[in-house]
């Protein structure tokens, strides 16, 4: 075996408890890499990680004048910067260490000591010859720009958006529909405290308005990335209002005056229960307060014949504006929030129970603006016939929990249903039934108010609705809407129920927005199986995606109810802070790069490559990698045809004698 | 998902005991007892152990008191529960048959019917005990060519597998007759196999004794050797099932399909031969075997719709939602055994509804359902305002001229 020349390597192997130790003999392992090339000193010990653990790497660094340092231990992915930080600190370059894993990589996965003391050997083998030949390299630093984006305007977003705000840094909150609010604006009240939703939002939302250091763009979507961590370039579409946001005082004047007396157009709001103008605000105390004109449906706009009564009513103020065309904003952020929010599962897809079909059956959503006081029915419980309800039925887990549409449990419908029921007794004294699979309460208070509304004497039934179908075949003529069947088992008691409600709500789940993908996309970040944004890490990162820089708020992660959705909005705002706070970022050097003479700029490796680190620089006719993008993922370096792309911690020589060390059998 | 094809031929040779041995057994360890299956099954109130309970009963290992039980015996094998389970558990393919075999097993006594059905089966190769070399006299009331391949062995395109209730029920053979001009109109290159057909097994081990299914599989095994065909369709959609999902276990891997999708298949050239106006207001039963096993919803609805002047409406319950018409699993000879325990035909519960839509004709596109409902439909006194039709009558009425 080829030595290691005058490179003095201290060699190290941790029992992590007996993780490591439990299985494999690790004074052999020590007493076997003393004899290597170049090692001058090799131990075992009780905790690498701990502080006496890099004490003594630190010792020995200065005591037999190492240079370089191999550590057989855990994953990198848990202690490499540890071990680097202590051989910082001893005064060698940080990447003069490697690591060896013989936990994952061993202990926890084999169960023959004699072989996984074998196999240990190879591998620290292989180390031992590899950090021979590693390179000093340094972390680079990138400037980041203060200023934030938040893509969202929902409760996850606008909390975001003031945390960061009151922090003093500059905000752009970008949201999709003519206001703020989101979801939360349309709830009535809210589990498990039954405070009313607006009460609690509408504040915050002005906050927002009013906030000096937030730039609020409603109607408005992101239509473009680039950039990296610390200098992300966005453009934002303003999508045409037709009303001009710094004319307008909000006086809405217009929509009075329009030339349609009645609401025609569903208003999307109230899910559709009631009708609106061409020109709109979505609901009394939207903010921004500015009209939009839906220019599928306003006479000027579709036509180009009306007699622009809202024209005429704005007068001197001059707000309306048809020639309004969308104007593009390119901006420089440093960070951003993704708090997209969710979409409610479209209950037309199981067509058994008869959304769509049956007047009387609703969504939970529907029903949260049919007894909210400022919805279409000025908080009355009425069925499309204006009678008042007197048996409504509740069914819990449409759409979720089931593989042939939702896997997930959406975590809010067991209190939201339990919420809607006491809402809806209240106002209508009707007698409740709702059907549930199992009843998930967990969270602060939530038990408490799972047992205060099931004292409040409705029927729990624990069994899924398998089928909805009028109580009778005969269709009425009278005007009447019949009700309708609810057919499950009542698993508590074995017996199959038909319960005849005149009312039945749909608690629909929470699933991804419908162009989820797209923004994952555009973002570059990774989506779970159910297409809900990927964090980073479950338990440890639950903020954070794989691309640095950019955060998740909200539903866009999973379903959760609104205190979580606060709470972690939080989580992302301080993630965010502490990011731009740092001012600089620091890069890992472990990227790739180009051997400009070699380069023949065919160009091959620039789709290749995952994180778009790769441009084409049309002056020299070569590749250029973006070190602040790149991942260090080694795509571009194999695939490379003239071998011109090399990357930092991998180069040939060093995996080259990885390799012969792995296969040389001692 | 698996296809149901793979699924059940995972389950080949799978015995209860063990179920879990396959990924798609051990799929019922993650029910979540919501009793789903339970609440949509058409006879679910009448089983002491629907569903739910037995998947439990077999994870406390207390099966065998399902089995004494005639819980199962009531299946009629219409699919609802796995279409509907939130847990993709595939009850009807899997779990029942296994269980329902048992039940059949232990009963005192079984049904009269179903028994006289299965020996008539054994000896005759048909449910209705008609002798076999009967089972093509009805290609002498038609004057349409119909080739019988053991007289004319040339290759063909299309074995029409014609199945015993085409063969011998009168209302059946209206029906092959219709199929027959059809196929003929449309100019397809078929044949059937005569005397030499026997019945195809219903859905094979689902429903009748596994040791007769696995007889018939061999002998029609035997008999399409002998013949050169392309395809094989038929009007039966339990016949279907069985080629589609029992017979690829025995090495069958002829493509198949029913006759609905195959003249679905033809629309465009059909079409302008349907030039009589039918002014029916029609409503259309999905078969459980056509629409929830095999997904053919829109085909049937397609064809019927191409015919001038029908104007079709649908009932509260259709498609993936529809109502098996008791004839399946077995039920089709189990109606006096129904009767005396009291509980009511599918096929009259599922009239009410084809009453309240007001439709003068009930298209249907299996054969179980043409006697099952016409019977229903006197028993509701209602001859003389709504008329059971298969699908190619009406395709034939509306040819005209014929």
């Amino acid at each position: 075996m080829k030595g290691n020349g005058d490179i003095r390597i201290g060699f190290y192997i941790c029992h992590c408890g007996t993780n490591i130790a439990g299985l494999i003999d690790v004074a052999r392992i020590a007493e076997y890499a003393g004899t290597l090339p170049g090692v001058v000193v090799a131990r075992d010990y009780k905790y690498m990680c701990s502080d006496p653990g890099q004490d003594l790497l630190r010792e020995d660094i200065a005591a037999y004048h190492l240079m370089r340092i191999v550590v057989a231990s855990c994953s990198p992915l848990l202690h490499e910067q540890t071990f680097r930080r202590a051989a910082e600190k001893g005064g060698i370059n940080p990447y003069f260490v490697q690591m060896v894993n013989i936990r994952e990589h061993g202990t926890w996965v084999h169960d023959d000591a004699e072989y996984m003391t074998g196999k240990a050997m190879d591998m620290v083998r292989a180390a031992v010859l590899r950090v021979y030949a590693h390179q000093p390299l340094e972390r680079k630093q990138v400037p980041i720009t203060p200023d934030v984006l938040i893509v969202g305007g929902g409760i996850a977003g606008i909390h975001a958006a003031l945390t960061m705000a009151d922090a003093g840094k500059h905000v752009y909150l970008v949201e999709r529909e003519p206001t703020i609010g989101g979801h939360m604006a349309q709830f009535d009240k809210t589990f498990p405290t039954l405070d009313c939703a607006a009460c609690i939002l509408t504040p915050k939302m002005t906050a927002v308005k009013a906030h000096p250091n937030i730039t609020l763009w409603t109607w408005s979507e992101v239509e473009k990335v680039d950039g990296f961590i610390g200098n992300f370039t966005v453009t934002v579409k303003r999508k045409a209002r037709y009303v001009d946001e710094d004319l307008c005082v909000g006086c809405m004047e217009c929509i009075e005056a329009c030339i349609y007396k009645q609401g025609k157009f569903p208003d999307e709001f109230n899910m559709g229960l009631s009708k609106r103008k061409p020109i709109f605000i979505p609901f009394p105390q939207a903010v921004p307060p500015v009209p939009v004109i839906d220019p599928g449906q306003c006479l000027h706009l579709k036509k180009g014949t009306c007699k622009d009564t809202c024209v005429e009513i704005c007068a001197d103020r001059k707000a309306i504006n048809f020639e309004q065309e969308p104007e593009y904003k390119e901006i420089e952020v440093g960070a951003i929030i993704l708090a997209t929010g969710f979409t409610p599962f479209d209950a037309t897809r199981i067509p058994y129970y008869g959304y769509g079909k049956y007047p009387n059956v609703y969504t939970a959503l529907e029903l949260e603006r049919l007894v909210n006081a400022s919805g279409p029915t000025g908080g009355e419980v009425r069925l499309p016939d204006g009678r008042t309800p007197e048996r409504v039925a509740i069914v819990h887990c449409v759409g979720s929990r089931d593989e042939h549409y939702n896997r997930w449990c959406s975590r809010v419908c067991c209190m939201y249903s339990m919420k809607l029921a006491h809402l809806v007794k209240e106002k209508t004294h009707a007698e409740i039934f709702n059907f549930y699979i199992d009843m998930r309460a967990p969270g602060k208070s939530m038990e408490e108010f799972y047992n205060r509304i099931s004292s409040e004497g409705i029927h729990l039934v624990r069994g899924r609705v398998a089928d909805v179908y009028p109580e009778t075949l005969e269709k009425k003529t009278n005007g009447q809407i019949g009700r309708v069947i609810v057919q499950a088992e009542d698993t508590l008691i074995g017996r199959i129920r038909k319960i005849p409600v005149d009312m039945l709500i749909l608690s629909t789940g929470l699933q991804p927005r419908i162009d989820a993908e797209e923004i994952r996309r555009m973002f570059n970040i990774s989506c779970s199986a159910g297409g809900f944004f990927l964090e980073r890490h479950p338990k440890l990162a639950p903020v954070n995606t794989f691309t640095d820089g950019i955060f998740l708020a909200g539903t866009c992660q999973g379903p959760k109810d609104i205190p979580d959705t606060v709470a972690q909005a939080g989580a992302a705002a301080s993630e965010a802070l502490a990011l731009i706070d740092r001012g600089v970022f620091e890069l890992e050097p472990n990227t790739a790069y180009i051997m400009e003479d070699d380069c023949s700029g065919c160009k091959s490796c620039i789709p290749l490559c995952p994180y778009t680190a790769i441009a084409f620089k049309e002056e020299k006719q070569k590749a250029e990698i973006n070190e602040a993008l790149c991942k260090g993922c080694g795509t571009c370096v194999a695939s490379c045809p003239s071998g011109s792309i090399r990357q930092h911690l991998f180069e040939d020589e060093e995996i080259y004698r990885e390799i012969r060390g792995l296969l040389a059998y001692a | 998902m698996l296809a149901g094809e793979e699924v059940i031929e995972q389950m080949w040779g799978v015995s209860l005991d063990r179920l879990y041995d396959s990924d798609e057994g051990q799929r019922i360890l993650s029910c979540i007892q919501c009793g789903t299956c339970a609440g949509a099954c058409p006879y679910g109130e009448h089983m002491l152990y629907p569903p739910r309970r037995i998947i439990t009963m077999l994870k406390a290992g207390l099966i065998e008191d399902v089995f004494d039980s005639d819980s199962l015996f009531k299946c009629v094998n219409c699919y609802t529960c796995m279409t509907k389970c939130p847990r993709n558990i595939r009850l009807t393919e899997i779990l029942l048959p296994l269980v329902k075999e048992q039940s059949a097993v232990r009963l005192e006594e079984m049904p009269a019917e179903l028994q006289k059905a299965i020996e008539n089966t054994y000896r005759y190769g048909n449910t209705y005990g008609e002798s076999a070399r009967k089972r093509a006299a009805w290609i002498e009331t038609i004057e349409v060519p119909i080739r019988i391949l053991a007289k004319d062995p040339a290759p063909v395109d299309i074995l029409w597998f014609v199945e015993c209730d085409l063969s011998y029920h009168p209302r059946g053979q209206a029906a092959a007759r219709a199929t027959a001009l059809l196929f003929h109109l449309l100019g397809l290159d078929f044949a059937i196999l005569g005397p030499e057909e026997r019945c195809a097994g219903d859905c094979g081990r689902l429903s009748w004794e596994p040791g007769l299914a696995e007889t018939l599989v061999d002998y029609n095994l035997s008999i399409f050797d002998k013949y050169t065909f392309n395809r094989i369709v038929t009007n039966d959609p339990h016949a279907l099932d069985a080629f589609k999902f029992r017979y690829p276990m025995f090495a069958f891997k002829h493509k198949t399909t029913a006759t609905v999708p195959e003249l679905y298949a033809h629309l465009d050239r059909l079409k302008p031969m349907l030039t009589k106006k039918l002014d029916y207001l029609v409503t259309y039963h999905d078969s459980c075997c056509l629409g929830r096993h095999n997904g053919f919803y829109d085909e049937p609805r397609a064809l019927l719709e191409a015919i001038p002047g029908v104007r079709l409406v649908e009932m509260d319950h259709n498609r993936e939602n529809s109502i098996c018409c008791g004839g399946g699993g077995g039920g089709m000879w189990l109606d006096t055994w129904y009767k005396q325990q009291g509980i009511e035909r599918l096929s009259d519960r599922r009239l009410r509804e084809v009453i309240a839509t007001r439709a003068n004709v009930l298209a249907v596109a299996c054969p179980y359902e043409v006697s099952r409902f016409e019977d229903a439909v006197k028993l509701a006194g209602y001859e003389d305002r709504i008329i059971v039709r298969d699908i190619t009558e009406l395709l034939v009425e509306a040819i005209g001229g014929h």
